[in-house]
């Protein structure tokens, strides 16, 4: 016997946020309408009238795939996101459908942070995992991976997400070069001050694994 | 449908891409359909080269008293993706593995080791070249080549191998990119007077834009100009190009289309009832 669980029910532990508005993540600002409904925008275009105007979840996916100047986002978390649109929403469910698809993965890690459960996993460790192209990775010294971390993940330009992984096992910093604040989930990473959920950062991503790859590829050269 | 997945999840894995979005599009909207169905308690994506990833799947399905997770690998075959990338960074330890939290994670088939591949192959001939007679037409299915680390090439072979039963094409061809027999090389394979080619591959993206097109005449080298997505809806919209004094007919990836959707539930179903019939085989044992 399985029982059926109505969809509404998985927003209850995740979506208290949502009850009290206005609220931002990432680069995003929910609000409620006149009508009750939810609209989502971009922090910077909050006083903006001239937005374009959808009404269905899933028009974030189009939405969060190219910045401004129409060059492919790779990195969902990327302080790119284009501006310029609003999208209206009618219910709970649709802004958690639209929100994981601009920032996938972000709530759940929210939700398991909240909760004191988010299992983070060291640099070391994501680079020992990896197989084929990849293995090579664990092979980047300490000094290389300070340095690549402090410039790809920085706020400024390269990602927005509060990083909470260490380097190692050990406990060192991801890296020396970011600031404390890098580290901090209650700092506004877009750097406005505001209050703010943070998208939080778990592991080391694939682009970063990539990009270790292309260091340690060009140092044996 | 026997089951309910009403406290199920669903997890699509796709490969994805760090250039373009074609990669993870027919995922996603594989994803929302069912979503819309409203069949499982939750469906989501996760990717190997982009977000969500599947590290981050592991914190998905945390609400909402979800029990089970079926695994489905949107992939064309088993190979180094669904044997070794999914189940490392899935931490899958066999078809089913338990969670400490009690909750199951179910790994289901590859989407491309559906029976319905064939059908739906024959389906997008059908509708590339509507009204083409099929004793006049040759079928070329291009396939990665054989180099990758996967069995994608032996799933076409088997493909064609059961197109080519029914005996209604005048001919059924495996064709690839980059290794004999040569897709460029379509008009020398063939003799029919309509050629049809249909790429088996999960994703529309620069092989099915691009390479293919220039592979088989229809378009010169990019100029770069026009952005992929208007080349895409240029390249599949000229049916039929006429080249070499034949009639050329050219598909979209196999995995755009939308009864992917449709295979990517069966195979939770078929997993689901392989599970069950386990274990009454198991109870009918204990009773006899
Ligand atoms: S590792 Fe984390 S912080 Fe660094 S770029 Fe990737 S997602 Fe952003």
């Amino acid at each position: 016997m399985t029982e059926s669980v109505p969809q509404q029910s998985r927003q209850s532990a995740a979506d208290e946020w949502l009850r009290t508005l206005p609220c931002r993540i990432g680069q995003i600002f929910v609000d409620r309408t006149a009508e009750g409904a939810f609209a989502l925008r971009h922090r910077d275009d909050v006083n903006r009238e001239d937005l374009a105007v959808y009404r269905d979840a899933e028009a974030a996916v189009a939405i969060a795939q190219y910045d401004d100047a129409g060059v492919y986002r790779p990195l969902k978390t990327a302080p790119n996101l284009r501006h310029g649109w609003s999208l209206m929403l009618a219910d709970v469910t649709a802004v958690r459908v639209a929100l994981d698809l601009f920032y996938p993965g972000r709530i759940p890690a929210y939700v398991a942070w909240r909760r004191g459960t988010l299992k983070t996993t060291p640099l070391r460790e994501t680079l020992e995992r990896q197989t084929g192209m990849y293995r090579v990775t664990a092979k980047i010294t300490d000094e290389q991976a300070n340095e690549l971390v402090g410039s790809f993940c920085r706020s400024d330009g390269g990602c927005l997400r509060t990083i909470r992984w260490d380097r190692d096992i050990q406990g060192a910093p991801p890296s020396t070069l970011l600031p404390e604040t890098k580290f901090d989930p209650a700092h506004d990473q877009m750097g406005k001050g505001e209050p703010v959920i943070p998208l939080l950062c778990q592991e080391p991503c694939n682009l970063l694994v990539a990009e270790a790859r292309k260091v340690v590829k060009g140092s044996a050269e | 449908m026997a089951s309910d997945f009403g406290s199920s999840g669903l997890l699509i894995v796709g490969h994805g891409s760090t250039v373009n979005p074609d990669s993870s599009a027919p995922s996603l909207s594989h994803a929302a359909e069912i979503r819309r169905r409203g069949i499982f308690g939750d469906v989501q994506c996760c990717f190997w080269k982009e977000e969500p990833s599947m590290r981050d799947a592991l914190l998905m399905f945390q609400e909402g008293g979800i029990k089970e997770v079926y695994v489905v690998p949107n992939f064309i075959s088993e190979g180094y993706f669904t044997q070794t990338v999914i189940p490392r960074e899935l931490e899958l330890s066999g078809r089913t593995t338990e969670r400490i939290d009690g909750q199951v994670w179910n790994f289901c088939e590859p989407v491309g080791n559906h029976r319905s591949m064939t059908e739906l192959l024959l389906e997008r001939a059908r509708e590339v070249a509507p009204g083409v007679p099929e004793s006049e037409m040759s079928l070329l299915i291009v396939g990665h080549g054989t180099n990758l680390n996967d069995n994608s090439a032996i799933a076409a072979k088997r493909e064609v191998e059961a197109i080519r039963q029914l005996g209604r094409y005048a001919a059924v061809l495996n064709t690839y990119m980059e290794e004999a027999p040569l897709i460029s090389d379509w008009a020398k394979l063939t003799t029919t007077p309509h050629v049809v080619v249909v790429p088996f591959f999960i994703a529309d993206g620069l092989h099915s834009y691009e390479d293919i097109p220039v592979l088989l005449g229809i378009e010169a080298a990019p100029s770069g100009s026009a952005s992929e997505r208007q080349r895409a809806g240029e390249v599949f919209r000229h049916n039929p190009h006429h080249l070499h004094g034949r009639s050329l007919y050219y598909a979209s990836a196999i995995g755009t289309d939308a009864r992917f959707a449709d295979v990517i539930v069966e195979q939770v179903e078929s997993f689901a009832r392989d599970q069950h019939s386990i274990s009454d085989n198991f109870a009918r044992g204990l009773v006899a």
